[in-house]
């Protein structure tokens, strides 16, 4: 069963027991964000938060860390909440390729029913507020930002659902980081050459898997909305905007129509970023909102960032691990699962049969060429097919047992990274490494003589099954 | 007008008031965008004892990276 918007997701939490509502009286600062952090603190099976009274507003509703657990992540995919993480990457791979499945379009929308055109403020109808201290201001940071290519304005699959962040720079006014390899950097880009304006709509507050896969590395010519109906298992619905003729989450509890200002850039920034350090501030692009809609008594849903973990990375985890996933098992069948839930990949694992030695290298080079694999991977860890790369343990165990760093260790110098990573220089470029975590294979010489795996005894699995029904008695 | 924490410009203004009057008032910075809430401890609000890692000096923006760049006009 597909969830339309973020209350329906929200109620089946609550009935799940993984949300907590909050109905004491609330400051925007430094409570919103403080209660933010502490609730990733809480570990990794931690539930969403609903706010209902927030300082200075009559309705103010503010959710936050919506997928922010394994649990939630689960949810958002109608599985048990208790389903463990590799069963929700297979999942997840397994519904991947169904895309596509075509849209369900309707007329009408919830948040069509408020709508204002004069004198916007967005502060009226939203509860913004500053993350983190050295945040320049108040940011929207899980909305999908809708745009299209305008060379090509009636292609649907290259109309973009992306989540870019956003910093409010007045009552109608938002500044926005376009990465030039996103798609929307991509369509910004365009506009800019032709001299226009890019209309752009931003939906605040959508059901979960829209949000997910918004946040995932799709190609630029594959629908987000056709890639939800895939991981949702029911066509996504949609409602066309009257105004910009872009497609907007039928969900959605607050939606802003604008432009960016073609051949502008104005100072952005610093703000908490996912990698835990602060981005310098930049000159970047900035929207004009020309209208504004939203449901009666709108949600604010916010997304917390600074070290992780944090909910962006159950977020992003098995959404940016799958496209990795089954690019590179188009090279090679070989592979069996990939975990690039360690800061959006930009450490990355993976696990393959091998043929023969030095395989494992060509697998992670081919991972660092992958379009996700370009802006990440830095380190990339290649393991066996019997190590769950999802299991920490294990793999350090490879890492512990299986690598000689006079042979296993490849790096690739100045190549190209996001520049959101703190440690590349100049912003953007890095060395890169491939570790080779693998057991040594003919012709490697280590091959023949290298120690054998302790393998588990028989009948493992069977009494793993007995001992899990004794514990449920 | 009022003086930016971030920046010491003195062009900062009121942008908004909270939605229930009297809770609170957000400002503006029109220079380096920087915006603050009234009730927002002094670390925030004064520009004093503003954290001096992030201020911001406005008089020579070519400092700032441009992101992205601005590409050329088709002709
Ligand atoms: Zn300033």
């Amino acid at each position: 069963m597909a969830y339309r918007d973020l209350r329906s997701f929200l109620d089946k939490l609550e009935a799940e027991g993984q949300l907590v509502r909050v109905t004491q009286m609330t400051h925007p600062e430094p409570d919103l964000g403080s209660a933010a952090r502490a609730v990733n603190n809480l570990g990794d099976q931690s539930p969403a938060l609903l706010f209902n009274n927030i300082h200075g507003y009559k309705t103010g509703n503010v959710a936050l860390n919506v997928i922010g657990s394994w649990p939630n992540h689960a949810l958002m995919m109608g599985l048990p909440k208790d389903t463990p993480v590799k069963e929700q990457f297979l999942e997840f791979a397994r519904r991947w390729n169904k895309f596509p499945v075509p849209v369900e379009r309707v007329e009408t929308a919830p948040f069509q029913a408020n709508k204002i055109t004069e004198d916007i403020n967005l502060f009226e109808v939203l509860p913004l507020f500053r993350l983190n201290h050295e945040d320049s201001g108040c940011f929207i940071d899980k909305a999908c930002v809708i745009s299209r290519d305008l060379d090509d304005p009636e292609n649907f699959q290259k109309q973009n659902v992306g989540i870019y962040r956003l910093q409010v720079k007045g009552k109608d006014k938002l500044g926005i980081q376009p990465i030039p390899t996103h798609d929307i950097g991509l369509h910004l880009k365009i506009a800019e050459e032709r001299g226009e304006n890019l209309p752009v709509t931003i939906a605040i507050g959508c059901d979960p898997v829209i949000t997910t896969i918004a946040g995932s590395p799709l190609a630029y010519d594959q629908s987000e909305y056709e890639m939800a109906g895939a991981i949702q298992g029911e066509p996504y619905r949609i409602v066309q905007s009257k105004h910009s003729g872009l497609d907007i989450p039928w969900g959605a509890e607050v939606v802003l129509e604008g432009e960016i200002i073609a051949g502008y850039r104005e100072l952005e920034g610093p703000f908490g970023e996912f990698t835990g350090s602060y981005s310098d501030a930049r000159r970047q692009p900035v929207i004009q909102i020309n209208a504004m809609y939203y449901r009666d008594n709108p949600i604010f849903e916010h997304l917390y960032l600074g070290m992780p973990w944090t909910e962006l990375d159950y977020m992003t985890s098995v959404a940016t691990s799958v496209p990795l996933y089954h690019q590179l098992k188009e090279a090679f069948p070989e592979v069996v699962a990939v975990n690039a839930m360690y800061t959006v990949g930009l450490v990355a694992i993976i696990s393959t049969k091998t043929r023969y030695g030095g395989f494992a290298k060509a697998v992670g080079m081919r991972a660092m060429t992958t379009p996700h694999g370009l802006g990440y991977c830095k380190l990339v860890i290649v393991v066996d097919d019997f190590v769950d790369p999802f299991n920490v343990p294990q793999v350090m165990w490879a890492l512990s047992t299986r690598v000689a760093p006079d042979k296993d260790m490849v790096m690739i110098p100045n190549a190209s990274v996001l520049a959101l990573d703190p440690s590349s220089d100049p912003p953007g470029i890095t060395h890169k490494v491939v570790i080779d975590a693998t057991t040594p294979k003919y012709p490697e010489t280590r091959g023949e003589m290298f120690a054998p795996t302790v393998e588990p005894p028989r009948d493992t699995q069977k009494w793993e099954t007995i001992i899990k029904q004794l514990m449920n008695k | 007008m009022y003086t930016c924490p971030r920046c010491d410009s003195n062009e900062a203004d009121i942008l908004c008031e909270s939605p229930i009057k009297g809770c609170w008032i957000m400002y503006i910075c029109p220079d380096c965008t920087f915006s603050w809430r009234s009730t927002e401890p002094e670390t925030i609000t004064n520009p004093k004892i503003y954290n001096p890692r992030f201020k911001v000096d406005t008089s020579d923006l070519s400092k700032y990276q441009i992101h992205p760049l601005i590409p050329q006009r088709r002709s």
